[in-house]
């Protein structure tokens, strides 16, 4: 089986391009094994340099191809794996301190720390007969498996009532180690030819669940049909200008990965610049 | 109402009337420090707290919030008995400061020890200091911060509502201040609006040693000595996000709690300052 992947986002609106503080990754890996690994992460707005956490954690999970890289392969998606792959970026941000400009900055760097919600997934068995999604999850970043236009499984298993300001997710003081092994989820899921699985990070997740309850088909399909960034880009800006505001998508960083499950090699592929 | 997150294009208002009447000189519950040491501290706590939501990226501040804190009682600068903004500093008689501003203009820094045995000291940043002398014109203070509160809201007309704390120990020695009691200028204060509802005033009244059991938060003013009935009276309703800041913190409240406070201890009032004053961020 393949995968067709593509990511899109958007800023919060009045943001500059650079102040996006999600972060996503993720691919086949270029071996045998037939698995492919991802990573959608939020950074909290309030946290310290959310945007250089979010960077830790996405290449950390996800190495980049190259010698920056070389000789990781990420954790395991088991508990003890992924606590002690916590510990790990703690460990890692915590040796990295930066150059303080003043004591606020100071103090929030060592009280405070930097804050992400996190979802992480692979697939496994593309080569066989039984390929399978897997994932892990602190926080409201959501994974949607779609076949059909139907919604077959949400997960972490959200309602658009449970989206708040103070989610779970991956924290870099020591002392949520403990909290965030206990509050990370794990599911899983079997794959088929046509399926799709969408991870979005909250505003995105939200709007989904909120337009699912309405209409499921047309919210699957206006995703699987979203063909450039700028549509998507269209999308989300209509969306927040939503007059009835039960409907209206909220402002803030979103980010949208599709992973299509394709039996054979897609007929084309469109390459966006 | 109450649904506003801050941003950098809506920022909020957070104003802080602190009584600097002589009574502040009692020493506070069983520490080593008066009321007025206490107050202080827990303000510089507030403004840190503050300050750590504004600083994001490194070098720089959003400018998320003005922030005000008008004295009351003795004027340290002006001199003798009444209003004024009780910053020190660079920053010494501005009404409203913007956070990168207030970031970059503490009085000092200065070591304390840390809790933790064997820790190094804290560095804590101050921009209020603790003074007290002559009565209490809370009246006078309401009105002077509402016209600066005013002013801001009609320059951010669709922002979170002006928050305003009044932290006090003691009874309104000016009422009825220019024709009107304080309940008339705190009507005044909270028909102050932006389009996300009225202006929001919460009232702590700080206890010296000995006293009673604080009260955090309440729905009814039964039982209370004065001046409690007065100060809940004039207290704003809780909004949601304040309710949610107050289970998070793990104080309990009942439908109708109001945004008061009586016979607080230290421990207390940082809590209710917490609560006060955070409010979520988006941009």
């Amino acid at each position: 089986m393949q995968i067709q992947v593509v990511t899109f986002s958007e800023t919060k609106d009045g943001n500059a391009p650079d102040e996006w503080q999600d972060g996503a990754s993720g691919g086949v890996a270029g071996d045998a094994t037939g698995l492919a690994r991802f990573i959608v992460v939020d950074g909290a707005t309030g946290s310290f340099d959310p945007v250089r956490w979010v960077d830790q954690l996405v290449t950390s999970f996800v190495p980049p191809p190259g010698p920056r890289g070389a000789g990781h392969a990420g954790p395991r998606l088991e508990p003890a794996a992924m606590r002690a792959w916590f510990a790990q970026m703690q460990d890692q941000w915590a040796a990295d301190v930066p150059a303080f400009d003043s004591i606020i900055e100071e103090r929030k760097f060592r009280e405070v720390g930097s804050f992400a919600t996190f979802l992480g997934f692979e697939i496994t068995g593309l080569a066989g007969p039984d390929p399978r999604w897997r994932a892990v999850a602190l926080g409201d970043t959501v994974l949607f498996h779609v076949r059909a236009d139907r919604l077959i499984a949400t997960f972490p298993p959200m309602r658009p009532g449970d989206f708040g300001s103070r989610p779970a997710g991956v924290h870099t003081m020591r002392s949520s180690l403990d909290g965030m092994t206990e509050r990370l989820l794990a599911g899983d899921g079997v794959l088929a030819d046509g399926d799709f699985l969408f991870a979005a990070t909250d505003a995105m997740a939200e709007w989904i669940l909120r337009a699912a309850g309405r209409d499921e088909a047309k919210v699957w399909q206006t995703l699987a049909g979203l063909v450039h960034p700028d549509v998507f880009a269209r999308l989300v800006s209509d969306q927040r200008k939503e007059q009835d505001a039960a409907k209206r998508m909220k402002n803030d960083d979103v980010t949208l990965m599709r992973l299509r499950m394709l039996a054979d090699q897609p007929s084309f592929v469109l390459a966006c610049r | 109402m109450y649904e506003r997150d801050i941003s950098r294009r809506d920022p909020g208002c957070v104003v802080f009337l602190l009584d600097r009447s002589d009574s502040m000189k009692q020493t506070w519950g069983n520490s080593r420090e008066t009321m007025a040491e206490g107050a202080a501290r827990a303000l510089n706590e507030t403004l840190l707290e503050l300050l750590f939501t504004s600083q994001g990226e490194p070098g720089k501040a959003r400018h998320y919030f003005d922030v005000g804190i008008f004295g009351y009682g003795l004027r340290p600068v002006a001199g003798g008995e009444g209003v004024e903004p009780a910053f020190g500093g660079k920053l010494a008689g501005q009404p409203l400061v913007a956070l990168p501003d207030l970031r970059d203009n503490p009085i000092a820094v200065r070591e304390t020890p840390s809790v933790d045995v064997g820790a190094p000291p804290s560095r804590v940043p101050v921009w209020v200091e603790p003074v007290y002398g002559h009565r209490t014109p809370m009246c006078q203070a309401v009105a002077v911060a509402g016209a600066h509160v005013y002013e801001w809201a009609s320059a951010h007309p669709d922002s979170f509502p002006p928050i305003i704390i009044n932290i006090t120990d003691g009874m309104v020695t000016d009422s009825p201040y220019e024709g009107a009691g304080l309940d008339e200028w705190a009507q005044r204060l909270v028909n102050i609006q932006t389009s996300d509802g009225p202006a929001l005033l919460f009232n702590i009244f700080l206890t010296p040693a000995g006293s009673a059991n604080p009260v955090m938060f309440p729905a009814t003013d039964r039982g209370l000595p004065a001046p409690g009935p007065d100060l809940f009276r004039i207290s704003s309703l809780l909004p949601p996000p304040m309710v949610a800041n107050a289970h998070s913190t793990g104080i309990p409240v009942e439908p109708g709690a109001r945004g008061f406070g009586f016979n607080a201890d230290a421990y207390n009032l940082v809590r209710f300052l917490e609560v006060g004053t955070k409010v979520d961020v988006r941009d």
